[in-house]
């Protein structure tokens, strides 16, 4: 019997510091045996546990796609004893790992479909792996266009300025980004906040399915934008996020209702959402 | 069906001859005395069991998912595997609700729930036997009967044993249980119709003592969004001090934590969790899904009442008590379910 509670063990290969705040980096790991890492199958939204030994584990979402071998990103800010520890660490340290864990994405849905991506702030690190895995020339005529709107306070709290870039320049993907409020900083972009900035770039709800990512707030003005240009309740995509210690349905704390946000989520439906609203 | 009588000081020949047989080792739990108070204890032959009682104040899940058990261990930056100890273990004279529990909580750490078994639970589970023992004399608060138990049901249990007096009738009601009678057929007399008869009027008078309350359709009126008064009512003189959940057979909620020596060697351990403490649900940013008081009992209740029915197809309760006697507020659980179903 697999043990689901056992870590595999795993490298930190690579930090690298993500927003002009210092308080997001994010960790490359390599896993130390290989059939560890073929065990490993994720799809971008899915989650893993990550281990400090002595100091706990936290569930942190997959920043890598499956797309890119050999690796694991995670983009973790420091907020609490594991991730405190972990923006501490150097290069080399060994740790661990459990997962996959959760649904992700719905992949098979989203097949043939106009992908439309919204995020604000940290939330960004899953799409990442969803815009990396659809991009991939493996992946990309799967899908329509990729239109993606994604928001931060300033222009120094963008999650990666590397790949930002590239996509920019890409005709693969329709990329806007935008910054709260205009910035003493050099910026081409837009400025205003994700709701309204999505409600100017417009996507066409025909044959499309929306991912959301972000702060509450965000995501509170931004599902009425979507239902307005005319997306339907079940193709607007949120992923959650509750407290969680086992990840695999059992230690009993990140319901939401009758659903586990570790195995039934994190990934649901606005309509699935609406349903459990009372809760 | 397969059943046998023997005498209470057969019963402890039995146990004693069965610690170490055929080279397997049993770890065999039975009701005994310590300082006064009535626990499952393991056995040894100098331990008498003990059968005057109504029911143990912790409910027996503890055996197989203990409220502290280390998951695995670590040495520097690395885990090492913890098995579980192995060995079967045989657990005697537990009341038929808390066997019952045992079903519940197989479901929650079996692979059906959620894709991922608990080796932890399910490797003490797996090579147990359970014999329970029927009600006497209930106790006040005991409300099994509702909730499709009884005190001499069967459910969980691979053998059922019915005091009466002198000896004991067992009924195996399982595969393991027929075994367990099989494997020590010469000492089992077969029980004739004076045996039945004892039995019969134990189990009636037990039943007529137990409290009734109606969960006809509960599921579906929790569907109903009742109002934050009524859980804040409720919840008024609540403590939130969690033992309902400890003592509660069927709440199995944990926590991982690790604790380390100064060389950097150390353990991860799961504990018992409760619902009932805000800390359960804090994220890391200070946010919390239920911060209030009001929020965490509807939370108990729900799971029990409307969650669990849904995704596991039972009702999370089995009737024993222990949170209406226990509570330092005497909160009862039936009073909910009545002001629930507008009685």
């Amino acid at each position: 019997m697999q043990n689901p509670y056992m870590p595999s063990p795993v490298t930190i290969e690579q930090i690298d510091i993500e927003n002009d705040l210092k308080d997001i980096k994010t960790f490359r790991l390599k896993f130390e045996r290989e059939e560890d890492s073929r065990r490993f199958n994720y799809k971008p939204g899915q989650f893993a546990e990550l281990s400090l030994f002595g100091f706990g584990e936290s569930p942190i979402g997959i920043a890598s796609s499956p797309t890119e071998e050999g690796y694991l990103l995670f983009s973790i800010k420091k907020t609490g004893t594991v991730t405190s520890e972990l923006h501490n660490s150097e290069q080399g340290r060994k740790m661990g790992i459990r997962g996959p864990f959760g649904n992700s994405f719905p992949w098979d849905r989203m097949k043939g479909k106009n992908i439309v991506i919204v995020s604000g702030g940290f939330a960004f690190t899953t799409l990442r792996s969803a815009i990396i895995y659809m991009m991939d020339a493996r992946n990309r005529g799967d899908y329509k266009n990729i239109t993606a709107v994604y928001g931060a306070r300033s222009p120094g709290e963008f999650l990666y300025k590397k790949e930002l870039k590239k996509w920019q320049q890409s005709e693969d993907i329709d990329l806007t980004l935008t910054i709260d409020r205009q910035a003493e900083e050099e910026w081409d972009g837009s400025v205003g906040l994700v709701p309204s900035v999505l409600k100017d770039v417009s996507p066409s709800a025909e044959n499309s399915i929306a991912l959301v990512c972000g702060p509450p707030v965000m995501i509170h003005f931004t599902v009425p934008v979507l239902l307005e240009l005319g997306f339907r309740k079940e193709d607007i995509i949120l992923s959650l996020e509750n407290r969680m210690k086992c990840g695999i349905g059992k230690c009993g704390r990140c319901n939401i209702g009758h659903k586990y946000v570790c195995v039934d989520g994190p990934v649901f439906t606005f309509s699935e959402l609406e349903k459990l609203q009372t809760e | 069906m397969k059943t046998g009588i023997l005498t209470k000081p057969e019963i402890q020949e039995l146990f004693s001859s069965m610690i170490t047989k055929n080279g397997e080792e049993s770890r065999i739990f039975v009701p005994a005395t310590i300082e006064g108070r009535v626990i499952l204890e393991e056995f040894s032959p100098e331990r008498e069991i003990f059968y005057d009682f109504a029911n143990f104040l912790r409910p027996p899940k503890g055996i197989f998912f203990p409220q502290r058990e280390v998951l695995c261990s670590f040495e520097q930056e690395r885990a090492v595997e913890v098995p579980p100890a192995a060995g079967r273990i045989i657990i005697f004279g537990i009341r038929p609700c808390d066997a019952r529990s045992f079903l519940f909580l197989d479901k929650i750490f079996s692979a059906g729930s959620s894709g991922f078994a608990d080796p932890y639970y399910l490797g003490r589970r797996e090579n147990s036997v359970i014999i329970s023992l029927s009600c006497i004399e209930p106790s006040e608060g005991c409300f099994c009967t509702s909730l499709g138990g009884g005190p001499g049901d069967e459910s969980g249990s691979d053998i059922v044993a019915f005091d009466l007096g002198d000896r004991l009738l067992f009924e195996a009601h399982s595969a393991k249980g027929e075994n367990f009678i099989e494997e020590n057929t010469t000492e089992f007399r077969q029980p004739d119709a004076a045996d039945q008869n004892a039995k019969k009027e134990s189990l009636q008078a037990a039943f007529n003592a137990i409290s009734r309350i109606s969960t006809d359709g509960l599921v579906e009126k929790l569907d109903d969004d009742f109002s934050d008064s009524f859980w804040e009512e409720i919840t008024a003189t609540c403590l939130g001090c969690g033992v309902c959940t400890y003592l509660c057979p069927t709440c199995h909620c944990f926590d991982i934590t690790d604790e380390k020596d100064r060389d950097g060697t150390g353990t991860r351990v799961r504990t018992w969790d409760s619902c009932q403490y805000p800390l359960f649900t804090m994220h890391a940013s200070g946010h919390n899904p239920r911060a209030e008081k009001k929020q965490r009992m509807r939370q108990r209740i729900m799971h029990k009442f409307s969650y669990t029915p849904r995704t596991t197809g039972d009702v999370f309760c089995v009737g024993c008590g222990r949170c209406v006697r226990k509570c330092p507020v005497n909160l009862d659980i039936r009073e909910v379910i009545r002001k629930i179903n507008g009685e």
